[in-house]
């Protein structure tokens, strides 16, 4: 169990990472940098937002410790986080997650798996979350396939509902996962 | 070599190649969750040489489908 309550910072560990809800002292340069990568944000569908500071401050900013969770990913003891996964707490016991691995040195590391599998156990088992959900474009080739290794099922696929970067229209597909699912994996 | 043949080779040396393994390294049942190296950036780099290999993009449904070696063989023998 996690020792967190509402409105303070969210901190949790995996065997490689510490995950910590950021902070207006995290709007690093490094920080503002992922929101203006085209590889990085090619993953979430968009293009580069041309943020500074002001902006990221704004957007961390935005999350509360108590609905809403920006946690920055920590390997080990470095300061510098390499990537952030959000959460936000819906109603009827609903969470939704995204994650973005900004320093591209982790890509394809199964750094999304770990986080991701301590921050389903936070969600499951200490916030009694029923449903985990995330919806990711359909030419991320990579996060679909750490939906599907995290044992999430494509609940739905919106066709043609975005326009990507590159100006053509894109599926974005719905992925979700039960937490009797979840624990029903875990009794494996 | 006929057809079915061909295909098992090509999805053979596709996978190999997105793992970066020798093809006969691959094991004939390799698949996500079984295969060790089909991590996220292999599995992005064999859906975009498949593409590549059959000059165009996959459609979203025979994305989500490709989870093993026999299914990208699968795929080959339907796009002839």
């Amino acid at each position: 169990m996690s020792q967190w309550k509402p409105g303070q910072i969210l901190q949790l560990e995996t065997e490689n990472y510490r995950l910590r809800s950021l902070t207006a002292a995290d709007a690093t340069d490094t920080y503002v940098s992922w929101w203006n990568d085209a590889e990085v944000q090619d993953g979430l569908g968009q293009k580069p937002r041309h943020w500074g500071r002001r902006e990221a401050l704004r957007h961390i900013g935005n999350f509360d410790n108590r609905q809403r969770f920006h946690l920055g990913i920590f390997p080990g003891e470095e300061a510098l986080p390499i990537g952030f996964i959000a959460i936000f707490l819906e109603s009827a016991g609903c969470a939704k997650t995204n994650t973005v691995i900004g320093n591209k040195a982790y890509w394809g590391r199964r750094v999304v798996l770990e986080v991701r599998a301590r921050v389903l156990r936070f969600l499951f088992e200490d916030l009694r979350v029923f449903k985990v959900h995330g919806q990711v474009d359909g030419r991320n080739f990579a996060s679909v396939f750490n939906y599907k290794a995290q044992g999430f099922t494509c609940e739905g696929v919106l066709r043609q509902h975005a326009v990507g970067p590159d100006g053509n229209r894109r599926d974005l597909l719905n992925f979700g996962l039960l937490r009797e699912e979840w624990i029903a994996a875990q009794d494996q | 070599m006929n057809p079915d043949a061909e295909n098992a080779v090509t999805a053979r040396q596709l996978l190999a190649n997105a793992l970066h393994l020798n093809v006969d390294e691959l094991e004939s049942d390799a698949a996500i969750g079984r295969t060790e190296r089909w991590d996220s950036l292999a599995h992005m780099n064999l859906i975009l040489a498949l593409e590549q290999y059959l000059g165009r993009p996959l459609d979203t449904d025979t994305m989500l489908a490709i989870e093993s070696l026999a299914d990208i063989t699968a795929l080959l023998r339907s796009s002839e």
